[in-house]
């Protein structure tokens, strides 16, 4: 053997379970740090004589596993209570009974992966299939039914004279040098391997290609795409007329369909009052809906400045005298049913929120045209300058 | 016939050396297969291909083959599912249990049963997935955020059974790897084939048999033997909820869940010992597999045959005790309806042939045995039939009754998922060790230190 | 085997104990027989409470002897004599359901024909839930019960002396023939005498929940009883590794506990059929839905979360406390499945000190029961052809 190459440790094999437990903790004792024992089982006892201090890996296993119990709950809580709440069988939303056995699921799938996981990855450093030892007849004996010990060369109190002659105290079958391996490197960019990624990722996304856009719509996967049934819009020879959608009933009244029957009448507000009382949460819709609907015409103040650059004639300003002096009820009539140039806003605008804009213009129409003394009470009350 | 209570009962018999236990566990996969295996693989395989033929007949004109109808909507294809999770809760149980309660005798027989449970719950999981007609689209099983924008119902036990049996099998994966990784470098220590070695050697994942490691590996071992003990009681007991939480009389029943985990129990050994009594015949590991093996395996299969038993006494009291008359009427439908036979069938199979293995004669003849754990397996398929179609029949309403009668295609899927199990066991048994050599190892006389670190030696 | 062989030495319990025992039994016992003066419904109810508190520890005990037998076991060996002498409530049951049977028209409401006449679910129980039929049940099962206690345990006794190692094989056989009829036994029991005091109410998972907090109960009482005797002295050659052991078991019956409940309440729940429901409504009325939760909490929550880590468990202190809790809970639980049924309790929780009375006269009971029987025998099995292996148990 090459005396040149490093030395990686000593080794020595034993036949006994009790020989190697006696080695093992004589060395412990004897303050080595970097060294390890191979057995091809676990031995009892073993744990004690190598001074070993107790795993830490239940700490990731309950940690983990908490996270899986709270997981399940907050995606079922999330799903079943909030994105798409549904009665089931009478139960409340949050059902937790029902969760349960989910929790405990997810629990355990936490857990144990991790665990496993951790173990590998974090305490082993696997994989490590480069390490040292394999392919090391040290290795192939103890893989079989040698009980073998190592002292590494990189322990700061390693002295292979000195190693060497405490292992052969405790009487083993042999012992032996190893030594470092001389380094292999695996050129990434080499033909082969590239030659492989690329043929992997042919194979894939033809795959997927296939299977999402060819696959998918042939026989049978394709079966629920006819069925015997009339689609909307379509033909069909079941009805006189060849329509497949057919009229409603006369007389059918849409589900909330209330119909508004002063069409026709100029000043409604004999019969229209408004319902709504002028609070935060409705004047906040109100404003809302009349930035949406009513300020691109109108302007965001009411001033009639509209923002659609003479496209239309310029409707006049709601802080007139006039329009001020309207009822509530005039107003909703005519966001209603519309005027002059100004269309119906019924079929976007709800009654709730109708009476929830006559509400905000009374609004604007207060702050464009307050009063001095009306300024003063306010600046009394609050003890602000609103002006500000 | 006298014992010796003051010495522990060897493991191994034999007196085998490290070595040699090693050298009888490894034969199968260093030797060429042999004519019988090739018989073996090729039944198994018709079988296979019957299901699978049948099961592609199925997708193309639909679900509509099976004998399926109003009332009884789930049948052969649920039935089946809960047969084979059944099969596959002996495997981790003795793992996962027998570890926990330091039965040493588990060694032998433990890597196997992780395999056979397995394989059970891949049997298992393509039936409720075929059943739903539709199985490309099973993907909706799991809650992820679609363009429908609606979730899974977290309050049906059927998406349970999803959680549960994915859970179940990925851990019985893992459960199983784990114990297989210094076997993996043991196997690749020892192999001259430069291929073989090369697939070793990735999955022993550099193994070393170091201390360091073996002391963190116990103590994950001894966790993942902690969560998969109640995970195997959750699986059956949701598959159990399946039914229980409806108010179907003859499902919704308090005791179901206990009484599913006891039933899985008794046919998953009862499948282990089937499968057992052939193994170590043909791979000579009498000596490793003993008799004292099978017979502490047929003392569980009668103790699970009683608890299974005495479910089936309490269902049938309570059901006249609770005075509704439902319930009354439909166990007395199952034990004297049109499906009598079913019924008798179970509670001679489960609860009756196997009180012979009160004698121990009984629980170490071969024979006997085998036929006893076949009829068991009949049994608790014939179970699962009784408490599925016989509760389906008779709906509530006298105008909705109707009768299930099975067609070809129920038949040949089941004898496929017979065939994809032993198709899977049979390439098991010539792949991978089927017994734990580290374990078994450890467990050999003579393999321990004596206590206190050998100050005593003998 | 003999004696020297494992080097035990019987050695007296002190005469504290004995006293203890028989002034808790006396001062309980006088003031249960007030307490019957005072309010005989209360205290008839209490009692039940109280003697299927005693079956647990007694007829529990006695199931892990026969489950140590059939399964071979070794570790539980050196305590198996603490637990056969908690066994010997058994034969003092027939003594004990004595007030029960002269008190069931208090407790069971199926017992007034005149109810019954009313009731057509009642008439249809009427062949199973009869006074005598009732009587002659639970005595036989106290006759099963002692039967096999009285050959297994002078089997185990007698092998002190002869260390005969058939002994072993014949109490092994009469424990695989004791377990079936055990689980029939208690189940039945458990309706008798707990799921009849509602008899409208029905559940088939009821005797195995009665089981589990069964199997609790005995653990916790040798739990107890093995580590104080062994921080006494008594039992040198007890490890920790042994009573780690009960504490896995206990951890286990826990969750077995919490398994069996859930169920029967997730069941019930979620099916919500009137004729199951109201049971689990009534134990929600008033603040009885305090004493649901906190079942959960003592049951469970807390004994899970103390016996978690294995550290815990090969803490002999923690475990004692725990195993005092755990009898608690025990109680706690058969309080919460027997109480809310009792008449004029049906809004909630009313107190009395009728019902501290009869555990103090049930734990004087075991106590007393406890000592003289220590008097007689080894505290350890030192016949037992096993006892040395299970003397050099470890981890």
């Amino acid at each position: 053997m090459n005396n040149e190459r490093k030395i990686y440790g000593v080794a020595a094999l034993f036949t006994k379970p009790d020989d190697i437990i006696n080695a093992a903790s004589k060395v412990a004792n004897d303050g080595y740090s970097k060294w390890d024992v191979n057995t091809p089982y676990p031995l009892h006892g073993m744990d004690n004589a190598m001074k070993l201090k107790p795993s830490k890996i239940g700490f990731i296993t309950l940690f983990m596993g908490l996270c899986g119990a709270a997981s399940a709950l907050m995606l079922a809580y999330f799903t079943n209570s909030i994105d798409f709440p549904l009665v089931i069988g009478g139960k409340q939303f949050f059902a937790l009974p029902a969760y349960i056995p989910i929790a405990f699921e997810l629990t355990v799938l936490f857990a144990t992966v991790s665990t496993v996981v951790a173990m590998l990855i974090i305490f082993f450093k696997f994989p490590a299939n480069n390490h040292v030892l394999h392919d090391t007849p040290y290795m192939k004996k103890v893989s079989l039914d040698r009980y073998g010990i190592v002292i590494e060369s990189a322990d700061p109190k390693f002295e292979q004279s000195k190693v060497e002659e405490l292992l052969r105290s405790f009487g083993p079958e042999s012992v032996e040098i190893i030594y470092h391996k001389e380094e292999v490197k695996f050129p990434i960019f080499e033909p082969k391997f590239i030659s492989f990624l690329i043929l992997t990722a042919i194979v894939v996304s033809a795959g997927t290609y296939i299977t999402l856009n060819k696959l998918m719509f042939m026989v049978p996967f394709n079966w629920m795409m006819y069925q015997d049934k009339v689609m909307p819009q379509s033909r069909t020879e079941l009805f006189e007329d060849e329509r497949g959608m057919r009229q409603p009933v006369e007389g059918t009244v849409a589900k909330g369909f209330i119909p508004y029957t002063y069409i026709g009448i100029d000043e409604p507000q004999e019969y229209l009052s408004n319902p709504l009382l002028p609070s935060i949460d409705n004047l906040k819709l109100g404003e809302k809906k009349y930035l949406t609907y009513c300020s691109p015409c109108h302007g965001n103040f009411g001033d009639g400045d509209s923002r659609l650059k003479g496209q239309f004639p310029n409707p006049p300003t709601i802080h007139s005298q006039r329009i001020r002096s309207f009822d509530d009820g005039r107003l909703y009539h005519i966001i209603t049913i519309g005027k002059n140039i100004m269309p119906s806003y019924a079929a976007q605008i709800s009654r709730e929120e109708r009476w929830a804009i006559v509400n905000y213009i009374r609004v604007l129409q207060k702050a464009k045209n307050a009063t001095t003394s009306e300024l003063e009470m306010i600046i009394k009350e609050t003890g602000t300058n609103v002006a500000n | 016939m006298s014992v010796d209570y003051t010495i522990e009962p060897p493991v191994v018999h034999g007196r085998l050396s490290i070595a040699q236990i090693e050298e009888m566990v490894v034969k199968p996969l260093d030797t060429k297969p042999d004519k019988k295996f090739y018989i073996a693989i090729t039944i198994s395989g018709t079988f296979l291909m019957i299901g699978a033929v049948l099961l592609l007949i199925t997708f193309y004109y639909g679900i509509g083959m099976w004998g399926n109808n109003q009332p009884v909507g789930w049948a052969f294809g649920i039935v089946n599912f809960v047969f084979w999770i059944g099969i596959g809760h002996a495997g981790t149980l003795i793992s996962a249990i027998l570890f926990l309660l330091r039965q040493k005798w588990r060694t032998g027989i433990a890597r196997f049963a992780e395999a056979m449970t397995i394989f059970a719950v891949m049997c298992a999981g393509i039936f409720p997935i075929i059943h739903t007609g539709r199985p490309w689209l099973a993907g909706y099983l799991m809650p992820y955020p679609n363009q429908h924008g609606i979730w899974v119902n977290f309050t049906s036990p059927l998406v349970w059974d999803v959680f549960a049996v994915s859970t179940y099998l990925t851990v019985s994966l893992i459960f199983w790897y784990t114990g297989l990784i210094p076997d993996f470098a043991t196997l690749r220590d020892r192999t001259t084939s430069k291929v073989k070695k090369t697939i070793y050697s990735i999955f022993s994942l550099g193994w070393r048999h170091s201390h360091r490691h073996w002391q963190h590996y116990e103590k994950t071992y001894t966790l993942l033997a902690g969560f998969a003990t109640p995970l195997v009681l959750s699986v059956h007991t949701i598959v159990s909820f399946d039914f229980a939480v409806s108010i179907l009389p003859g499902w919704h029943t308090t005791i179901l869940p206990p009484y599913f985990v006891a039933g899985a129990i008794f046919s998953g050994f009862a499948m282990v010992v089937t499968v057992l009594v052939f193994v170590r015949k043909i791979f000579d590991l009498q000596q490793i597999i003993t008799l004292d093996h099978l017979d502490k395996m047929n003392k569980v299969i009668l103790a699970t045959s009683m608890m299974v038993g005495l479910a089936y006494g309490t269902e049938f009291f309570i059901a006249w005790y609770s005075g509704v008359a439902v319930e009354q009427f439909a166990f007395l439908n199952r034990a004297f309806g049109p499906y009598t036979w079913a019924y008798w069938i179970m509670v001679t199979c489960n609860v009756l042939f196997p009180q012979l293995f009160w004698f121990k004669k009984i629980r170490r003849s071969i024979p006997m045995m085998m036929v006893i754990v076949i009829l068991v397996n009949i049994g608790m398929w014939f179970e699962r039939f009784v408490i599925i179609v016989v509760s389906l029949h008779r709906d509530f309403l006298p105008s909705s009754w109707g009768m299930f009668i099975p067609t070809l295609y129920d038949v040949g899927i089941l004898i496929g998922s017979f065939g994809l199990f032993f198709t899977l066991v049979i390439l098991f048994t010539k792949a991978l060790p089927v017994i734990s050599i580290s374990e078994i190892k450890a467990v050999s006389d003579g393999a321990q230190p004596s206590y206190h670190g050998g100050e005593n030696h003998e | 085997m003999s004696q020297t062989e494992v080097n035990y030495q019987k050695k007296e319990l002190p005469a504290i104990l004995n006293k203890v025992g028989l002034v808790l039994l006396v001062v309980g016992v006088l003031l249960g027989i007030i307490a019957f003066f005072v309010d005989t419904t209360r205290a008839s109810f209490n009692y039940l409470v109280s003697y299927s508190f005693l079956i647990s520890i007694g007829v529990g005990a006695f199931f892990l002897i026969t489950l140590e037998y059939v399964t071979d076991a070794i570790w539980s060996v050196p305590i198996r004599r603490i637990t056969e002498f908690l066994a010997a409530i058994i034969p003092f049951l027939a003594i004990l359901v004595i007030p029960i049977l002269f008190n069931m028209h208090e407790i069971f409401h199926w017992t007034h024909e005149e109810v019954v006449a009313q009731d057509n679910v009642l008439q249809g129980k009427a062949s199973y839930l009869n006074i005598s039929f009732f009587t002659v049940r639970v005595f036989a099962f106290i006759a099963i019960w002692s039967f096999f206690y009285f050959i297994i345990v002078r089997n185990s006794v007698k092998q002190d002396s002869s260390g005969e190692q058939n002994l072993t094989k014949i109490n092994s056989k009469f424990s695989a023939i004791f377990i079936p009829v055990f689980a029939i036994s208690i189940s039945i029991t458990a309706i008798d005498l707990l799921m009849s005091v509602e008899p409208h109410w029905f559940s088939t998972i009821f005797g195995v929940y009665y089981f589990s907090g069964t199997v609790i109960a005995s653990l916790a009482a040798v739990t107890i009883a093995a580590v104080l005797l062994k921080e006494k002295g008594y039992l040198p050659k007890v490890t920790n590794d042994h009573l780690y052991s009960l504490g896995a078991l206990m951890f286990t019956f826990v969750i077995f506990w919490a398994y069996i409940a859930f169920s029967q309440y997730m069941l019930i729940w979620y099916a919500d059929l009137p004729e199951e429901t109201f049971w689990f409504l009534q134990r929600w009325e008033g603040s009885w839905a305090i004493f649901s939760i906190l079942l959960i909490i003592i049951k469970f929550v807390v004994p899970f979360i103390v016996l978690l880590s294995r550290p815990a468990k090969l803490n002999p202190k923690r475990l004692k406390y725990i195993a005092v809790w755990l009898l608690f809970a025990h109680l706690f639980d058969l309080f919460w499945l027997v109480m809310p049924g009792m008449p004029g309790m049906e809004n909630g929780y009313v107190f009395s000190w009728i019902d501290l009375v009869f555990p103090i006269a049930a734990v004087g009971f075991v106590i007393f029961l406890f000592s003289m029987k220590a008097k007689k025998q080894n505290l350890m099995p030192v016949g037992d052809p096993k006892l040395k292996r299970g003397l050099d148990f470890h981890l």
